[in-house]
């Protein structure tokens, strides 16, 4: 565990300066006029940044509108009894509920819980491991849809939420073990 | 399916403001038109005399006022500035310090006066008293999503200008792979799981590079290079869809891939886990993995499962 906790760490830090210099050497090497080439895919970036704002726009404001009316707390209060036979400790349930809407909203539960709970406890590391295990479903879909002006999102919606809820229940149950 | 779910949000939030603003003037929560008496030897001034005071708001005022609010801190006073105005009348402005309980700061912020109460009031010298009724505190949720959908819209478009620089940065950085044809080396190298998990997309296909980038970046988590990445992927995808603002069945399996998408690195997590003074941050790098790794299992399959129900079914779409 802890040789495999070096190794990642020593990768993230090494990620993205190994990755440019290895993309960017092999480029020359292939006679690749670097520069040009890349400012050519930089013009890209903005455009594709322009194209998000209006489904990021919408997205936003009917989440901050829901969060804003309080509403959270009363389907935390509806849904209790479900998730409590499923084993999903309540005070974790703002956090599940929080996850897949706003991803700094659930940064603030996180730190909100970690607070009260204490960072290492059960509910301590069963948050974190929710936060850092699932995505911000909502705005992914906004966005990467957005950039392409899919309107029709089909399915991918039910499969983030689903996707978030086996996350949550994976990491009840593997915190669990953990805690023995 | 968005469509419902994004006017659900809305309408549950605006019907649920509504509803609890209803409650809070039916019950009046936040005492309005109840006055404040406190104890305070105040003689007559010239108009505009300024005053600062200490005011110590008693167990009993605070009991009249707010009968079913829970309180933290029983003993507190308030630091307040009085204006005179007229013989023995006054405005006066509140500043709630950090000791004061957050049913004052939320009407605070409904008012709009960021920790300030404003009212007006009386006082008499024989008894040395004041009176003060503070201005009425109505609609707070009502103001509350209103501020928020304000502030979230000017959000969402900071978040979305400020992609633009990492953008640019990776998809310069991106070309300059695809044409040394580097992207297709990776493609190449995935092929046997990528038939698969898109039977869509031709193997050899420039979004097959840009999503195993993306996939690659979000296990490491560098969210930063994620989104480019995975962003390059979805207009690729598009490139190759029939119709035009539908989801393909490959966009719908790389979304999944990418919201449930299994860690090595929860960087964010684990930073602010430092940050809360956590004695071993990292502990959640196990957990996490095993997490997401079933998430996105079970994701992929979801995902290949809902692609055939009919309420999703690519085919109940005409081409545009």
């Amino acid at each position: 565990m802890e040789l495999f906790r070096n190794v990642v760490s020593i990768l993230s830090a090494l990620a993205v300066p190994a990755l440019m210099l290895f993309f960017l050497v092999y480029g020359t090497m292939r006679k690749v006029k670097v520069y040009e080439v890349a400012v050519e895919g930089a013009k890209e970036g903005f455009t594709i940044a322009v194209k998000i704002i209006p489904y990021l726009v919408l997205m936003l404001v009917s989440i901050a509108v829901f969060r804003a009316s309080g509403a959270m707390d009363v389907f935390i209060s509806v849904l209790r009894p479900i998730t409590d036979r499923l084993g999903l400790p309540a005070e974790a349930l703002p956090m599940a509920f929080m996850r897949p809407l706003s991803g700094s909203g659930s940064l603030g539960v996180m730190t909100e819980t970690m607070k009260t709970y204490g960072s290492d406890s059960f509910l301590g590391v069963l948050v974190s491991t929710m936060y850092g295990s699932t995505e911000t479903t909502f705005y992914v879909i906004a966005v990467y849809f957005g950039a392409v002006g899919i309107k029709d999102t089909r399915h991918a919606l039910p499969t983030g939420l689903i996707a978030d809820f086996v996350a949550f229940m994976a990491a009840v149950f593997f915190v669990s073990l953990l805690w023995g | 399916m968005l469509n419902h779910i994004w006017l659900a949000l809305i309408g549950i939030g605006i019907l649920t403001a509504t509803g609890r603003d209803i409650y809070d003037l039916t019950t009046n929560t936040y005492g309005n038109d109840i006055p404040w008496i406190f104890d305070a030897a105040i003689t007559p001034q010239p108009d505009g005399t300024k005053q600062q005071l200490q005011l110590r708001v008693s167990a009993e005022q605070r009991r009249m006022h707010f009968p079913h609010a829970v309180w933290e801190n029983d003993n507190f006073s308030i630091p307040a500035t009085l204006t005179h105005h007229g013989r023995n009348t006054f405005s006066i402005v509140f500043t709630l310090t950090d000791d004061i309980p957050d049913i004052f700061r939320e009407m605070s912020d409904a008012s709009g006066s960021k920790g300030t109460l404003t009212g007006n009031g009386y006082f008499r010298t024989d008894t040395q008293t004041i009176t003060v009724s503070l201005d009425p505190v109505k609609f707070v949720y009502l103001k509350r999503i209103t501020n928020a959908a304000f502030d979230s819209a000017g959000v969402a478009v900071q978040i979305a200008l400020g992609l633009i620089g990492i953008m640019a940065l990776w998809l310069g950085v991106m070309k300059v792979a695809e044409q040394a044809g580097l992207i297709a080396i990776l493609a190449h190298i995935v092929k046997p799981v990528t038939v698969r998990l898109f039977p869509d997309v031709p193997h050899d296909h420039p979004a097959i590079g840009s999503m195993l980038m993306n996939i690659s970046a979000n296990m490491l988590g560098l969210g930063n290079a994620a989104t480019p990445f995975g962003l390059k992927a979805m207009e690729e995808l598009n490139s190759i869809n029939p119709k035009a603002g539908v989801a393909t069945n490959a966009m719908v399996t790389f979304l999944a891939l990418n919201t449930s998408c299994i860690t090595l690195i929860p960087a964010t997590a684990i930073a602010l886990r430092v940050a809360a003074g956590s004695a071993d941050p990292a502990i959640i790098i196990g957990t996490t993995f095993l997490a997401s790794l079933t998430a996105t299992i079970v994701a992929v399959i979801v995902s290949k499962l809902l692609q055939r129900v009919k309420l999703f079914a690519w085919d109940r779409v005409e081409a545009s």
